[in-house]
């Protein structure tokens, strides 16, 4: 995303009266970073900032950390900042009725990709030394003490917004920006899924095993995931019923993947959160993708888009045949 | 999967079949009381109505080494429940699709729909089920250890 800060201040400053708090980012600890940031007060706004590393997912917060479902008593909403994969998490959280639309005031922020760490620090190698970086159109410029280089954009962002089919948030109250075109055709083929799927029966089995066997279960992955909302109940921990063991083999870690993708069947909205967060840089959300473009193929759905839509695994129709 | 070593070929074949208490159980016990003879690959968990399948079953089943994973429930429209068998059916399509995108063979997992009174036709089925899974051969279940493994880049 390029930069949007200054008009996303200036547009924080004119509504913050009618707000309880704004979900924001603010710099992070290295010119590489930035932090999920609550506004809550007018002196906060000058702290907020909108880039290309504006990558958290902030509808997270709204679902697993406050009541954005009930109308504050004094009639203020929540406001939240969301790139176009974040507006269809936020979208398939009000579908769930984890949030409702009343309660939050949606800053929809057009979006041409966030950068991927791993592949700036393959860019540049000593990250140490970077002062600055910030997309510019098509190129990256990055700004580090012996001197400024630029990079093309796609070198550097992370591999879900090089696929983005929804740059510009599906909704959103305000738009800070003009709206960008999308890189994918809405039906288009997900290259990624595509990649995996040309490999045999058994090498596709290696390359998951592969992955999946560098998982040391800390869960980042799940607690990212703004749709991964069932907190303590969630079966990973849970010793009634007991799903997976403590066992540090295959089994269990296979079993772990596939209960996250499957729980999230139907619902997942690629925002690719649980790859970001992933330590091990295991392509977490690629497992999800194939389940997305199957349900795409099998019931033409996508989630996240309408708000009104109840999620196909969640319901049925008995008039289909033939699956 | 992969290498199938002699002594797992000779050992004992086992299908986990779950069964909808409505129909196919009965469906089942049809086709013992008139006689109908069935491999004794299949080992039976009777379920209230396919509704209560949770692909994650089937997934578990396989991870842990069965051989094959037979779900079978009341036919479309004749639900005890009424509609069970139409959320089942959505989730167990999905994941028979998605099987294979892991690396897992879809062919070890099917799902059908057999009434109370189709004993014949229970004999069919679980006959026809036994038979692939003989073909395929015992699952050799995951590596533990992977030593090397196929690169891929997608962009
Ligand atoms: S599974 Fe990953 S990509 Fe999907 S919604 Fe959760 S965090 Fe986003
Ligand atoms: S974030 Fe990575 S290492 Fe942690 S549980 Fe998820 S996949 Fe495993
Ligand atoms: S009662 Fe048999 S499938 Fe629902």
């Amino acid at each position: 995303m390029d930069d949007k800060t200054n008009a996303l201040r200036e547009h924080v400053k004119g509504i913050f009266s009618n707000l309880e708090l704004v979900l924001g980012w603010e710099p992070g600890y290295d010119p590489l970073h930035t932090r999920p940031f609550y506004v809550r007060t007018e002196s906060d706004i000058d702290r907020l900032t909108a880039n290309c590393l504006s990558f958290q997912n902030l509808t997270r917060y709204l679902a697993k950390s406050m009541n954005a479902v009930d109308p504050a008593a004094d009639g203020r909403k929540i406001g939240v900042c969301v790139k176009g994969c974040d507006s269809r998490s936020l979208v398939a959280l009000i579908q769930e009725k984890f949030v409702s639309r009343d309660r939050v005031y949606v800053i929809g922020l057009p979006c041409r990709g966030t950068l991927d760490a791993r592949r700036i620090r393959a860019l540049v190698p000593d990250p140490a030394r970077i002062r600055s970086v910030n997309a510019e159109g098509d190129e990256l410029v990055v700004e580090t003490d012996r001197g400024i280089s630029r990079f093309a954009l796609d070198r550097a962002i992370a591999r879900k917004c090089l696929q983005c089919r929804y740059p510009n948030p599906v909704i959103h109250d305000v738009l800070i920006g003009d709206p960008v075109t999308p890189r994918l055709k809405i039906d288009a083929e997900n290259p990624s899924v595509a990649a995996v799927e040309a490999l045999s029966l058994e090498d596709r089995l290696l390359f998951w095993e592969n992955q999946l066997d560098r998982c040391i279960r800390c869960f980042a992955c799940r607690n990212a995931c703004p749709l991964c909302v069932c907190q303590n109940h969630c079966i990973m921990e849970t010793r009634m019923p007991k799903w997976i063991t403590q066992y540090r083999n295959m089994n269990e870690k296979f079993m772990f993947h596939m209960i996250h993708a499957l729980h999230l069947a139907g619902r997942c909205t690629e925002c690719g959160e649980c790859e970001r967060v992933c330590p091990v840089g295991i392509p977490v959300a690629l497992i999800k993708e194939k389940i997305n473009a199957i349900i795409y193929e099998m019931l033409d759905y996508e989630s996240g888009i309408d708000p009104e839509a109840v999620p196909p695994l969640l319901t049925f129709s008995p008039k289909e045949t033939g699956i | 999967m992969s290498s199938k070593s002699d002594a797992k070929q000779e050992r004992e074949i086992k299908i986990v079949g779950f069964l909808c208490n409505w129909c196919s159980y009965g469906g089942a016990d049809t086709a013992g009381v008139c006689r109908f003879r069935q491999p004794t690959d299949l080992r039976i968990i009777r379920i209230p109505c396919t509704g209560r399948i949770d692909p994650l079953m089937i997934v578990k089943s396989l991870i842990q080494g069965a051989d094959g994973v037979l779900v079978s429930g009341c036919h479309p429209n004749d639900c005890h429940y009424a509609v069970g068998n139409f959320y089942a059916r959505r989730r167990m399509e999905v994941l028979k699709r998605f099987l294979p995108y892991m690396g897992f063979q879809s062919d070890r997992f099917r799902y059908t729909w057999v009434s109370a009174s189709e004993g014949q036709i229970w004999q069919q089925v679980v006959t026809d089920f036994s038979e692939t899974i003989h073909r395929l051969g015992p699952n050799p279940g995951l590596h533990q250890t992977v030593d090397s493994a196929p690169a891929v880049s997608w962009f």
